[in-house]
Parts: structure tokens; sequence; C-alpha cells
């Protein structure tokens, strides 16, 4: 799929965004400048659309990815000939562009100082909130965020962007309980996102194998791992991570199955009984190299997959392949 | 068989230039003014501080996690139902927790919701002013003309619609008197305006008329309703839940749906 400027352009890859951004001359004279309010032009021009402003912000965040500060500034102008000054959003826009332009700590702090002055008019600015919490993460100020990030979601915990970014700094950190908590969060507000499923299924099982983690513990998030990879490639088939996640767990299940202990808590998920997870094995082995064969080849359909987790695919297989015949022999 | 006579009736085509014209612009052009008096006189809707803000958005976490509790494990549900009702319950989101108990201020009197009472006043009133100037200056300059024959036959019953201020019995209802095209303007502009100034204008009184008798939206939020009362219902409602999670044995539906 051809990237567009009318999504916003977080998940592209860095070619992607360097393609948007090279388009940015075109789109900047082919656009209308601004859009006049009074009411004669009004009636005979186009009227304006939302698109055309957030094309303007999507085509900024991609300008400044790729450098393009010039182009970037033009964005911004533009929408604040529109919008105004004030105007929440474009606050944020604002002081991610001063943000791009400081050359070193000191000036970060400066802009970070703007910040906390804006805030202290007025403390439900959402968007200026949350710029702050990514300086202060991008200075390396991990706690200064994640208490800022707390505070945030006291009083909007409704917030699924917050929630996904704290499970980010608690991961970071390795408090890997706070992280799942965070992200179950995310699974509140978004039931059906298979990505979070998986995501948590990830956490859980590092949480699992993290040295230190005791044995009832390790059961536990072995178990709800599985199951939550489970869920996530029942939400969405041929989803990549999930299957990976399933392999990589009934793996490791099959491998220490001698040692597994009973669970006597009634509110734990239990681990599946060891045919089911050979079973489970079986399957995310023959759709995993299924993934891996018809994504190498090209096929239509199955050129969605991300290279690199492609490749960690085919060496999970490659390694399952190993160990099978080593047995073998 | 006797046909019936076809009406005829010698009008001045100055009529058409002279009344037809004229009530068009006019209603067309007052359309497009109450557009722009809507947009100027619209406020900006009302910051909330930071405790509002914390008020409704845990309110609407609690209806979250009640909604979509199977996505979380027992436990898990569990701390987060322990945490939400005990807050719900001590009050600790409320804006101003010294006020619990207390019945709810009146909505009329209250000067929070007296914005939104203004800004009804506001639209009814650039409604109403309007359409009764017009209308005067319609009854007192054109009334009684028939001004046009429309091109297409009509039964005795829209008598009544068209041929507003004529009092002939016999006359066809083909013929159309000035304040019924008057009528027919307020009505009919719709799609003129939403033309002209695009699909979500303030001009036509109709798409206000629907907002009005709509189901009222923010309902959750608005004046006259206890937060506390609320939030208190809220936590018996996660009270009452039987968890079951979508996790249970999600392996075997797995195994059951998904063939390779």
């Amino acid at each position: 799929m051809a990237p567009s400027l009318l999504h916003p352009p977080s998940q592209l890859s860095p070619s992607a965004a360097l393609q948007l951004s090279q388009q940015a001359p075109v789109v900047l004279r082919d656009s209308p400048s601004t859009v006049s309010s009074s009411p004669l032009t009004a009636l005979f021009s186009a009227s304006e659309t939302a698109d055309l402003w957030i094309k303007y912000e999507n085509l900024l965040l991609s300008c400044l990815r790729t450098g393009d500060e010039r182009a970037a500034h033009q964005c911004l102008e533009r929408l604040v000939a529109r919008f105004g000054d004030d105007n929440e959003r474009i606050m944020a826009l604002k002081g991610l562009l001063k943000e791009a332009d400081a050359q070193n700590n000191d000036e970060l702090e400066v802009v970070l100082k703007e910040y906390d002055q804006i805030l202290s008019e007025n403390d439900t600015n959402i968007p200026i909130t949350k710029r702050r919490i990514a300086l202060l993460r991008s200075l390396g100020r991990v706690s200064d965020a994640v208490s800022s990030l707390v505070q945030f979601l006291k009083f909007s915990p409704t917030d699924a962007e917050a929630w996904s970014e704290l499970a980010d700094l608690y991961l970071a950190q390795g408090m890997y309980p706070q992280a799942i908590y965070a992200m179950e969060e995310v699974l509140v507000l978004a039931p059906n996102a298979w990505n979070i499923h998986a995501r948590i299924g990830e956490m859980q099982y590092m949480a699992a194998t993290a040295p230190g983690a005791g044995s009832p513990s390790y059961q536990k998030y072995l178990a709800e791992a599985l199951k939550r990879f489970s869920r996530s490639i029942e939400l969405c088939d041929d989803y990549l991570r999930g299957y990976y996640g399933l392999k990589l767990i009934t793996t490791k299940l099959i491998r220490d199955l001698t040692k597994a202990a009973k669970q006597t808590d009634e509110t734990e998920f239990t681990l599946p009984d060891p045919t089911t997870v050979e079973r489970l094995n079986e399957l995310a082995t023959a759709k995993l190299s299924e993934i891996v064969r018809r994504s190498t080849a090209q096929e239509p359909g199955w050129r969605g997959y991300d290279k690199l987790e492609v490749a960690a695919a085919r060496e999970i297989l490659s390694e399952d392949a190993s160990a099978a015949s080593r047995t073998e022999r | 068989m006797a046909q019936v006579p076809v009406q005829t009736i010698h009008r001045d085509p100055q009529l058409f230039y002279w009344i037809l014209l004229p009530i068009t612009l006019v209603m067309i052009l007052t359309g497009v003014l109450r557009h722009y008096a809507t947009v100027l006189m619209a406020t900006a809707p009302k910051k909330l501080d930071q405790k509002t803000h914390r008020e409704q958005r845990s309110l609407l976490h609690g209806i979250n996690v009640r909604g979509n509790f199977h996505v979380l494990s027992e436990r898990s549900f569990n701390t987060r139902r322990d945490a939400l009702t005990t807050d719900y319950e001590s009050g600790a989101y409320l804006k101003d927790p010294e006020r619990r108990g207390q019945a709810p201020p009146n909505p009329m009197t209250d000067p929070s919701s007296m914005d939104g009472m203004m800004g009804m006043m506001k639209n009814q009133m650039a409604m109403i002013v309007p359409n009764t100037l017009i209308m005067s200056w319609i009854n007192a300059f054109f009334s009684g003309y028939v001004i046009m024959k429309l091109p297409f036959p009509l039964t005795i019953k829209f008598k009544s619609m068209l041929q507003a201020g004529v009092a002939t019995k016999d006359m066809d209802p083909r013929w159309m008197s000035s304040i019924s095209w008057y009528f027919l303007c307020i009505f009919g502009l719709q799609s003129v305006f939403n033309f002209l100034l695009g699909s979500d204008n303030a001009a036509s009184q109709m798409a206000q008329q629907m907002g009005q008798m709509g189901p009222a939206t923010g309902q959750l939020f608005g004046p006259g309703v206890d937060p506390d009362k609320q939030l208190l219902a809220e936590a018996e409602n996660l009270a009452v839940i039987e968890h079951y999670s979508v996790l249970d044995n999600v392996e075997q539906r797995l195994l059951e749906g998904i063939r390779v």
C-alpha cells in the first residue's frame, strides 16, 4: 500500500517516510496555503475540507523525520495561519518543531520550561502534556516521565496512547508487572486489538524468562502468554507475531514439561495439557512456514509482512529443525 | 362528458420580477446571513478544568472496564474492580467531594449550564426574528397575489397549502399565492444552502429543529445529573459482574477454528 498523507505517519518505514516528505514541494505548491473565510469567496471557491489540514500535519511529521525542516516550517506556518497560535494541537506541533530545531540539551531544557509555562496556565492541555512527557523521556529523565505520565493518567484514564507509552516506559525499566498492567488498560479501551494481545503475550514471556522470576509466577506468565498469543491469532489469522510467540512458548513448554508443577490457585490460568501444547506447536510451525514461504515468494496477498519479522520466523523454524534432527540421531 | 374548463387568469408578467424573484432572493440571503450570524455568535465550548475531566473520564473508565472485562484475566479484573469501587464509593474522583449528598444544583440557576441555555436561545432568536420580519414584509406588500401556476395538476387538498391568503373557493389548486411561495422556500431551500455554504451550515431551520427533537447527546454529563450517584451506580454495576474471560479455552477454539 502506498503511503498516504491522510494517515498519521508514525508507523511508516523510513523509506516510506522519505517518499512522503519528498512530495513536500509538490504538496505545498498545489494545496492552497490559506482558505479565505470571507463569505464572498466561500461562495465561489471550493469549500475547505478537514483533509487539507490533516495532510499538512502529517506532512509536517514526515518532514521532521527526514530532516526537511524548511518544509516543516512552511506546513506549520499554514496551520498557524488557519487555527491560530493558541490551538492546543498547534501548540504541540510548534513545540515539536522547536525540539527538532534544538541543537543541544540546554536548548531542549528551554523548550521544557516553555511547556511547563503553558501547563501552568492551562493544566488540561493534553497535547502539550504529552509532548512534555515525550521530551522528558528523550532527555533521559525516565523517572520524571513516568511520574508525569501517571499524573496525567490520573485525570485522564481513558487515553490509550498514554497507557501504552507508560507500558513501554515500564518495560524499558524491566518492571514487567506494571508494564503488563498498563498494557491491559489499553486492551480495556480497545478489546479487539490483536497486536495489543500479542504485545501483552510478549511482555509476559519476557517476565517469565527474566532472571529472578520464581517458578509459580513463571508458570502463570507462560500460561497467560500462551493464551494471549492464541487470542491474537484468533482475532487476526496469519498474524506473524502471534504465531511466532505461540511457537516460542510451546517449544519452551515442551522442552521443560517434566518439571511442570501443579497449580493450586483457581483464579489463575492453567497451562493446557501436553497434547494441546504439542498440537499448538505443530499449528504454529505449519503456519509460520507457510507465511515464510509465501511472503518470500512474494505471492499476492502475502506481501505486507515486515522483512525482519519474516527473517526471525525463518530463524526459529531452522533452529527447530536442527533440534529435531539432533534428537533423531 | 363535459370537460372542466381550464381556468385562465391573466397575470401581469411583472409579477414574476417583482414578487417571485424578490421573495426567493430575500429568503436565500437571509439564510446565508443567518449562517454567518450563527458562526459569529457561537461561543467556544467551555474549557473543563482538570477535576471535571477526572470525574468524567474516570466514570468512562469504569464503563470501559465493565464493558470489556472479558479481555482481562480474573486476577487483573478483580484488582481493577476493587480499586475502582473503592474510589467511586469514597468519592475520590468527585470534582468537589464536600458537596457529596447534596441535591444537584438546579440547571436553571447553575451558571455553568447557562451557557448551553444561552446558545439555544441565540439559535432560536436567529431563527424567529428574521422569519417574523419576512413574514410580515410579505403580508404587508404581497398578500393576496396569485403569482404562479404550477406546471402539474394537484388535488384539492393542496389548496390550503398553496393558496394561503387567497380566499377564492373555486380556483384550481395549481395557482399559487405569494405567502405559500414563502413557505415553500422555507422548507425547500435546504439543498441550495448545502450547495452554497457546505453541508454543515447553520442556515437551514429543518436541521436545527431535527437537532432539538433528536436524542439529547451528552446526557451522560449534562447539567442536573449528580456525578456522585452516577459513580455509585457504576460501582454497583462493576460489583455484580460475573467474570469470564475470552482467554478461557482459547487454545481449543484456535485448534478447532484454524486449519492449515
